[in-house]
């Protein structure tokens, strides 16, 4: 009896699985009595007037339906041969140009192409579903962009993407263009107005965020709501030097010379006194210009926060419950220095704040100084079950409610 | 000729047979292989994980007579008298416990107001990081004395002086972090002024924890970059590793760091929830507790320090662990 080598098992396999596979090619492929197109369109009809529209997607138009519909079954509405969040990249290549930005335009991430883009046809370019403005404004409320008295005439036009790219960007905010440089394409700051409007002050390449609101604004210039009350005044050499923009004090200095006992609320167990990138560490966090924000934040709270506490913006953004008060930093923590863990502004109580959630610990699993966690022998307080900052289980617990968070302590 | 076919087939049984019997001890070898690199892996990553090699000596969350801690921020252990001191914020007093961690005694004075860090002399002088009142305040026990530690020669930088957390060499010199002009200044035990260390790197942010090992070598970290700086003992800069990335054993949110006899160098990340432990190059050794509330386990770690004897203690909330590594060949 001859011995077969494993090397001939292998050749045989290989060619079985050739010979299966190409069996099964060969049915994938199995002729249809007609073409797709025509086949497709006996029954819906109503697709055929989609292709006279003035753009049509491609597929479509060479009647390409099984590209993205399985005409057999599948386990997915509207017969589609993969998810939503693939199926588009299945020929829209996912690491192409304006898809390679760090800030993705959620949709874009989630593979939700369908939001703005019709998948057979439209009459606008790019496939979308409305024009420009209309379906940017379905997601991004007009009352948080374009309700105030002036309002930017490229914004008013509904034309987004003037400014930003509506699939990714390397810029907060899916800016096109880094804030320094991205007014000036329109604006290019040279002139006897734009000078006297900025009293003289040479401002061009700086950010125009800082005093401008891009969208709109009940200020004249579309200037920002809160003024820092110097600028407001225009006594701008309180801080710069006559005709300039250098600062006439280098560092916290600049600041703390007016804001005297705001440098006390940094002597605390826990202080937030730590420089930053910018040589006035006040500026890491603050305008001193103007803003939209409270207290002239240089940008929306959570922005500013997540600046340096990038990966709790990751961790939070990846759980699948959050809190509902998430972006409010200051609702819970206190940003300059604290005496609590965490910055918290009231400590273990800062969870029943503002009625925020006064009846936790009374009739619910007592907390408190008298009730010990016997794992870490602390005594327990809101955090010991819930983590605030986001869980993968509901009510933001730290373990799973049913099988072993109580099991934690309680011994079975 | 039927002898022949016999013999034969003698012949291929036997051959069989021993081919039979090779293959089993093949398949006995490979599955005997296999059994080890299994066991070996996780041998490795059970060392990583932090579940061997590493005991918890002792937990301090305080009793009825000294009361619980509230937030304590930083602590020393005395190699001459071999007591541990605890600067319990809070509470506004330093804690010390003996050598086996039992309680002993607090201090408290109208002078301190939130101690957060603390270091202790040779003469047994302390020297405290007063947050509440952003100065250094210099106590003799001994000669009754609390009072502010004077600076003389400091060259002033563009800001203020606020120090940050504090650290002492075997020479009894002082290492303090000038929060505001982002450098570290060196004085002798009296205040005079040494030397200061800086670093012009663009992407720095300023020191948040500063040690000193045996050598005179100066550890300090940059939290929000999440780097670690080693300087020789004249405050050059010798190396610089890490940055804060979002992934397993890489520094997410470091809070403090502390070095050992072998120059290892031990981090708190209070996110991990962990320890971890690199060489003086920044590669990445293993990592010692994982998250959670149990003994053994951090949930919030905030402050790290490791005495001669290698002992590991550990500001985790509101209670203090001490490990002790068990490794071998490492001590």
């Amino acid at each position: 009896m001859k011995e077969m080598k494993p090397s001939r098992h292998l050749v045989g396999i290989v060619i079985g699985l050739a010979v299966f596979f190409g069996l099964e090619h060969e049915t994938g492929n199995a002729k249809t009595v007609k073409d797709t197109k025509s086949l497709c369109l006996e029954c819906h009809s109503k697709i055929a007037e989609l292709t006279n529209r003035v753009t049509v997607h491609r597929p479509v138009r060479d009647g390409q339906c099984t590209v993205c519909h399985n005409p057999h079954a599948s386990k997915r509405a509207s017969l589609l041969a993969d998810d939503d969040s693939n199926l588009c990249y299945n020929c829209h290549d996912r690491g192409g140009k304006g898809f390679t930005g760090t800030v993705v335009h959620k949709p874009v991430g989630e593979g939700k192409c369908l939001s703005c883009h019709d998948a057979h046809s439209s009459d606008r370019k790019g496939l979308l579903k409305k024009a420009e403005g209309d379906g940017c404004f379905s997601c991004h409320p007009k009352e948080g962009i374009i309700a105030k008295k002036n309002i930017h005439p490229e914004v008013k036009k509904g034309r987004c993407t003037v400014c930003h790219n509506p699939h990714s960007s390397d810029l907060n905010g899916l800016l096109i263009k880094d804030k320094k440089s991205l007014c000036a394409g329109c604006h290019p700051g040279a002139g006897e107005i734009f000078t006297k409007a900025h009293l003289g002050y040479k401002v061009s390449g700086t950010d125009c965020f800082g005093c401008h609101s891009p969208h709109s604004s009940d200020r004249k210039g579309l200037l920002k709501t809160t003024l820092h009350k110097p600028f407001g005044e225009n006594q701008c050499t309180s801080c710069h030097s006559a005709g300039s923009t250098a600062v006439v004090k280098s560092g916290i200095s600049l600041c703390t010379e007016c804001h005297q006992t705001s440098l006390a609320g940094f002597n605390k167990i826990n202080s937030h006194l730590i420089v930053g990138s910018n040589d006035n560490l006040c500026i890491t966090c603050h305008n001193p210009h103007a803003s939209d924000e409270k207290h002239l934040f240089k940008d929306k709270e959570d922005r500013v926060c997540y600046g340096c506490h990038s990966d709790t913006k990751e961790y939070t953004a990846g759980s699948n419950h959050k809190h509902s008060k998430l972006g409010i930093c200051s609702g819970c923590h206190t940003a300059h220095g604290s005496n609590s863990q965490f910055f918290l502004t009231k400590g273990t109580d800062t969870c029943a704040m503002e009625n925020c959630h006064s009846t936790q610990g009374k009739f619910t699993h007592p907390i408190g100084e008298k009730i010990i966690d016997p794992r870490s022998k602390m005594p327990m307080n809101c955090s010991t079950c819930h983590n605030p900052m986001g869980s993968p289980e509901d009510a933001l617990l730290r373990f799973e409610k049913d099988t072993e968070l109580c099991i934690q302590c309680h011994q079975i | 000729m039927s002898s022949d076919i016999e013999s034969g087939d003698r012949m291929m049984r036997n051959k069989m047979e021993a081919r039979g019997k090779r293959a089993i001890a093949k398949i006995f070898f490979y599955c005997l292989l296999s059994v080890t690199c299994l066991l070996l892996f996780f041998a490795v990553v059970s060392f990583a994980e932090g579940k061997i090699g590493v005991k918890t000596v002792a937990i301090i969350t305080g009793d009825e007579i000294m009361g619980r801690f509230n937030q304590p921020s930083g602590l020393f252990f005395d190699e001459v008298k071999k007591r541990l001191y605890v600067a319990d914020s809070g509470n506004g007093r330093l804690v010390s416990f003996d050598s086996e961690f039992k309680y002993l005694a607090e201090l408290t004075d109208e002078g301190m107001k939130l101690p957060t860090t603390l270091v202790r002399n040779k003469e047994g002088q302390f020297f405290i990081l007063d947050s509440g009142k952003a100065e250094v305040i210099f106590i003799d026990l001994e000669k009754k004395i609390v009072k502010s530690f004077p600076l003389t020669g400091v060259p002033s930088g563009k800001e203020q002086f606020i120090p940050g957390r504090i650290a002492i060499d075997k020479g009894n010199r002082l290492y303090m972090i000038d929060k505001l002009n982002r450098r570290i200044i060196v004085v002798e035990p009296t205040g005079e002024f040494v030397r200061e260390i800086s670093v012009k790197e663009k992407d720095f942010f300023g020191f948040t924890d500063v040690k000193v090992d045996e050598s005179g070598n100066v550890y300090a970290m940059d939290a929000i970059a999440g780097s670690v700086y080693i300087f020789d003992d004249k405050g050059v800069i010798v190396s610089r590793f890490g940055k804060r990335e979002n992934r397993k054993y890489a520094l997410r949110f470091p809070t403090s760091l502390a070095v050992d006899k072998n120059g290892l160098i031990y981090i708190t990340d209070q996110h991990a929830g962990r320890i971890l432990v690199f060489d003086k190059k920044g590669v990445f050794q293993y990592a010692i507790s994982k998250p959670g509330a149990k003994e053994g386990e951090l949930s919030s770690p905030s402050y790290i320090f490791i005495d001669n004897e290698r002992r590991i203690y550990v500001i985790d909330g509101n209670r203090i662990q001490i490990f002790q590594e068990e490794k071998e060949g490492n001590g």
